[in-house]
Formats: C-alpha cells, sequence, structure tokens
C-alpha cells in the first residue's frame, strides 16, 4: 500500500520526472488503470450526503458502480480512453499483507461495536470505512458495467499494477494510473496519480514519467526496487528505523540490499536489525519479473455502448436514474467518435535551453522545486 | 541592458492580447535583433512564436541578450494602464529581477511608470525546421476570423479541404453543419482583401476550433493571414507585422483514430 517517502524521495532528486495537468490534457491517451484501487475508492468516497454507500432498493451497493460509471464518462467526455485493470490472485508472499489487512478490518468492527451506542455518528463512520473491501461480485459487476459501456477491461493473472505497467511498457497504453507507487518498481514510462478522484476534489493529475525518476536518483532498476524495499512494499517488511533519508543514503552507500545487509551484519553497533528470514530477494523477483500477461497478448477494443443493456442493467437491476445513463451513454458515443487531437511533440525536436542563462537563477530553480505549487512559477523576489 | 521604446503602445498591447490566452507564461528573449518569444500551450497543441524586430521600435537598444519571464496576466493589466498613443518603453537591467513599462502622453507631460516582477520560467525550446507545405493560403485576417467565430457555433472541429480552385471549410456538429466556400480573388484597389492559394498537393485537414478560436485573437495585429497546411503536419498561422517581425502559431491537426 504504497511505498512510504517515494514521492518526496523523487520530488527531492528529480523534480523534472513530476508533473501536474489538469485532466483535459490527457485528450487522445490510452490509460490503464488499476481496477481494484479505484473501486475501492469508490466504496469509500463514493456515499450520500448521510455518509452511507449509495444502494439500491433491495440495499445492495452501487457506490462502486456510480463512481465507476461517471469517472469513466469524465475521462472519455475529455476524449481519454481507459482500459481497466482487475488483480488475478495474490503473489503468495502478499499472504503476510493480507493477513494483515484482515487484521485490521477485525479490529475497526471491534471499535465498531464497542462504541456503537456511545460514540457519534462521525466516529462509527470512520471505523466503518476502514471495514470496506472490494467483494468478488463488485468486481464482477464493476466488469460487467465495463462491458455494456464498451469500454476494454483485463484480467490479470497476478497483481493489477504490474499488468498496467506491462500494458504501457509495450506501447498499448500511454500510461499506467494507479495511487500506489508501488507501481514504479514495474516500470511503466509513465504513471499516472489522482485520475479517477472526484471532479469536485479538483485535484490535478500528477504525472511522473519513469525514467526521469530513476535518472534524477541515479540508480538502475534493481537498486530503485531495492529502494522500494526497504521504505516499505506490500511483499516484505522493512528494516525498522530505516525511513526514506536513511533508505536512500544506504541505497547510495551499498548499492544493494545484500550489501546493506552485510555491511549491518559485519557492525555489530549498528543500530539497524535486518529481520529473520527476510524474503527481499523474492520481493524483488516479483518487481523484476511480475506474473503478467504479455502485453502483444492483449487486444484493447472500445465500442460503442449498449444503451439497453446498460438500461436494464444499471436503471432496473441496480436502481440508477434512467435520464442519468441515458445522458452517460450519449457522451460515451460522442467520446468515441471525435477525431484525436494531435500534439506539437514529435513534430519539432526539443533543444535544451542554453545552460548559461539559467545559471545566475540556480538557487531559485532549487526554491522552486520543493515549493508545492509547480516547481516552475516560482516568482523572484 | 534593455531599452526598447514604441511609437504607440497600441502594438504591444495587441500583441499581449494575441497570446495571453493560450500561455500564460512565457520568456521573452531580448537581443539584439529585437525580441522573440516561443511558448507552446499546456495541453502542447499549440506553439506561439513572437518576433518583433529592432525596426517596430522607434528607438532600441539591447548589448546583451536578456531574457524576461512575463506573467501575461499581470503583463497585460500593466500594459492596459497606457493609453494607445502614449509613447511605450520596456526597460531592463542586464540580470533583472522585474521589467519597468513606461508610458511617456505625446502632448502632456505625464509619465506612468510600473514595474512588474519577473519570473524564472523553465520553457524547453522546439527546434522548428523550415517545413514544406502543400498548400499555401493568403487571406483577409478579418475573413479568417469571420470565418472561425461562425462556424465554431456548430462543432468543436472544423474540416479544411483545399483543391485546385477552391478553399472549403466545413463543421459538422450533432445539431447541423455549417461550411464556407473561398475562391481564388484578386482586389487590384485593396491588395489585403485578395485570397491566394498556391497549392502543390491538395490537401484534406482538421483542426480543433478552440484553438483556432486562440489564434484569431492576433486579427488586428495584420491586415491579412498567411496559412501554411501540410498533410499530417502542424499547420502554419501567420500574422506579419507591417513594421517589422511577426506572429505565428504552429497548431497540430486532429487525426482520425486508424485503429
Amino acid at each position: 500500500m504504497g511505498v512510504k517517502g517515494l514521492n518526496q524521495l523523487i520530488k527531492e532528486h528529480s523534480p523534472g520526472a513530476f508533473k501536474e495537468f489538469q485532466l483535459k490534457n490527457l485528450f487522445g491517451r490510452k490509460v490503464a488503470i488499476d481496477a481494484s484501487m479505484c473501486l475501492y475508492q469508490f466504496l469509500i468516497a463514493v456515499r450520500q450526503s448521510d455518509g452511507q454507500q449509495l444502494t439500491n432498493e433491495s440495499g445492495e451497493t452501487t457506490s462502486h458502480l456510480s463512481g465507476m460509471f461517471y469517472r469513466t464518462i469524465r475521462m472519455v467526455e475529455n476524449n481519454i480512453k481507459p482500459v481497466y485493470v482487475f488483480d488475478g490472485k495474490p503473489p503468495v508472499l502478499k499472504g503476510g499483507e493480507l493477513e494483515k489487512r484482515l487484521l485490521k478490518r477485525e479490529e475497526a468492527q471491534k471499535q465498531i461495536d464497542s462504541i456503537k451506542d456511545t460514540g457519534t455518528v462521525a466516529e462509527v463512520m470512520k471505523f466503518e470505512k476502514r471495514l470496506v473491501r472490494v467483494s468478488r461480485e463488485q468486481n464482477d459487476e464493476a466488469k460487467k458495467l465495463l462491458e455494456l459501456m464498451g469500454i476494454p477491461y483485463v484480467n490479470a493473472p497476478c497483481e493489477a499494477e504490474a499488468q498496467c505497467a506491462e500494458l504501457a511498457r509495450t506501447g498499448k497504453v500511454f500510461a499506467a494510473a494507479s495511487e500506489d507507487m508501488d507501481t514504479l518498481c514495474y516500470e511503466p514510462p509513465y504513471l499516472l496519480r489522482h485520475l479517477t478522484f472526484a471532479e469536485a476534489r479538483k485535484m490535478p493529475i500528477n504525472q511522473i514519467t519513469y525514467s526521469e525518476a530513476i535518472a534524477g536518483l541515479e540508480m538502475t532498476k534493481p537498486q530503485f526496487i531495492d529502494m522500494c524495499i526497504l521504505l516499505g512494499c506490500d511483499y516484505c517488511e522493512t528494516i525498522k528505523g530505516v525511513g526514506p533519508v536513511t533508505a536512500y543514503k544506504l541505497i547510495k552507500e551499498h548499492g544493494s540490499l545484500e550489501k546493506i545487509i552485510e555491511h549491518i551484519n559485519s557492525n555489530p553497533t549498528s543500530k539497524y536489525k535486518v529481520p529473520e528470514n527476510w524474503p527481499y530477494d523474492e520481493a524483488r523477483q516479483l518487481f523484476m519479473d511480475p506474473e503478467v500477461t504479455k502485453g502483444e497478448e492483449v487486444t484493447l477494443k472500445w465500442k460503442e455502448p449498449d444503451v439497453e443493456g446498460l438500461i436494464q442493467y444499471m436503471v432496473r437491476e441496480k436502481g440508477f436514474s434512467e435520464d442519468r445513463i441515458r445522458s452517460g451513454a450519449e457522451k460515451l458515443k460522442k467520446g468515441l467518435k471525435t477525431g484525436v487531437q494531435g500534439r506539437l511533440d514529435g513534430f519539432f525536436s526539443v533543444v535544451a535551453k542554453p545552460g548559461a542563462k539559467a545559471g545566475d537563477k540556480k538557487g531559485d530553480k532549487k526554491r522552486g522545486s520543493d515549493s508545492k505549487a509547480s516547481n516552475n512559477k516560482k516568482k523572484r523576489k | 541592458m534593455l531599452e526598447g521604446k514604441f511609437d504607440e503602445s497600441t502594438l504591444l498591447k495587441k500583441i499581449v492580447d494575441a497570446i495571453k490566452d493560450c500561455v500564460k507564461l512565457c520568456n521573452f528573449n531580448c537581443t539584439e535583433h529585437g525580441i522573440t518569444v516561443q511558448a507552446v500551450d499546456d495541453s502542447r497543441v499549440l506553439l506561439v512564436s513572437l518576433l518583433v524586430g529592432q525596426t517596430a521600435f522607434s528607438e532600441y537598444r539591447c548589448d546583451r541578450d536578456i531574457t524576461l519571464g512575463i506573467d501575461l496576466d499581470s503583463f497585460s493589466k500593466i500594459i492596459k494602464c497606457g493609453n494607445n498613443e502614449d509613447y511605450l518603453t520596456l526597460l531592463a537591467e542586464d540580470s533583472p529581477d522585474a521589467v519597468m513599462t513606461i508610458f511617456e502622453d505625446k502632448k502632456k507631460e505625464r509619465v506612468s511608470e510600473y514595474s512588474l516582477k519577473l519570473m524564472n520560467i523553465d520553457s524547453e525550446f522546439l527546434k522548428i525546421d523550415d517545413m514544406e507545405y502543400d498548400t499555401v493560403i493568403n487571406m483577409p485576417s478579418t475573413e479568417f476570423a469571420k470565418i472561425v467565430r461562425d462556424l465554431k457555433n456548430m462543432s468543436e472541429s472544423l474540416n479544411i479541404i483545399v483543391t485546385k480552385d477552391s478553399v472549403k471549410f466545413t463543421s459538422e456538429g450533432e445539431s447541423g453543419s455549417g461550411s464556407v466556400v473561398l475562391k481564388p480573388y484578386t482586389d487590384m484597389d485593396k491588395p489585403e482583401e485578395s485570397v491566394t492559394v498556391h497549392l502543390d498537393q491538395p490537401v484534406d485537414l482538421t483542426f480543433g476550433l478552440k484553438y483556432l478560436n486562440d489564434i484569431i485573437k492576433a486579427t488586428s495585429l495584420s491586415g491579412t493571414i498567411t496559412i501554411k497546411l501540410a498533410d499530417k503536419t502542424p499547420a502554419l498561422f501567420e500574422y506579419k507585422l507591417d513594421v517589422g517581425g511577426y506572429l505565428r502559431f504552429y497548431l497540430a491537426p486532429k487525426f482520425d483514430e486508424d485503429e
């Protein structure tokens, strides 16, 4: 669930790898979206004003369908072609992490039970959100909806992020979209974040360019993965006390996890302790050589939506408003038809700005890069 | 040190108004030959290339190359402070933190001064090679602006088809469609009213009207517009400045997806 501090490290060492822009700037791009991740988001975030999940008449949750439907349409309206990737079976190593999550959920349930009578609604809600998980049925419902919408999806043999990255790497799509920074370990050319966030949040899209990130960190792919393992991944524990800064330093100094372990073990005074039976090598293998369906074997096709099918499913079975579903289907049709706007890139070659000119502004550049807004808009004093 | 004096402030006002809707921040590169700007809009579809030649100034001096990183929104507010006929002078040090804009009334002894803080804008420079175009159209800039404005009501895309004896602009939308056909036309008395078409090969291209609508904001800069088109290539829209220089727009076309 997210590599701790990786974001910061990349921002610090390779500010150029980060780009922020509005959704509309992605027009004409195909993107592979980690479906499991965004269904989870929808279940958490798509709620009624009283904080309850959306449901149909018979009480089945429909938050995930609502999120999937409307946010996909928003992308299509912006001329983006999404393809969703669903998780397959989790790798064995993820067992530990999954167990932890299960425990957390049980813990949350206990909390709810204990405060049900005394706690405020907000408190109960907080724990209730921790109970959320995407069921197999909800996954299947989402797939059915996508099929009716004419949006392609891919069933990953294993981790969805890895499959997203594979599709991006083989040029099937432009970028992988996930909130999970882990995804970078699978070497997608571009990673997009905040793609499926609600429009109302006004969150700009974050684009991370893998090649620039890794160049700025001055690391090889294995080193980068090793660093991510140190920062914390889903597959194994971390070394206690090693945070982002130390992790970066250790990798820079020693070059690999093997060397770091050797260094720590040969140094009895070291304050770090390597976990026993640490499966870091297996974790690394999962990142280096993930189980994916090869990009060449995947065909993606965006089709006209099946309007009647959508009405039957979304309106009759799931209780959505017919008008909204119809107008949504119209937007899908329209988005499919309009030609793709080309970009200037590829026609004109980029010439690096003469470095001398930037020289006297170096100080500013540095400050600019850690400001939150944008790294090139710093007012000079 | 940069010192550039315009005989009338309106020229700079028109230039800034013409580009400030497609690019917000841009570097004004000042050299001994004049001022150039190159900027790409956020979506990387439209490129603006400006040259204000030395001759456009009544007095011009720039000993060393200077880059002025300017926020066009703020700059345009400053420029609006001057009257159209005022002299306008741009002043900047060699490595400036700010640029001064000075307006002088020609009759009264009124002088107003504004200083704009500069920004450090990281922009890459695109190299634009001389391209071979299939078609070159010259026409009155107001005519082109009207076509774009009218057809924008119909849809989001403008299709331009140039054949041997005509130029056809078409826009097809949900509610209907519209088209304008132009034929070469020579006006002996008013040459700027003429329409000329040089055709090596017929072209059929589609552009986003949203971007064309930004381009026609430059209409007041020149009586005529030159449009250069080639298949699957960014089109060039050029407004020449009478006093020396140009404002060019390069616009990437739309494609039908062929997969």
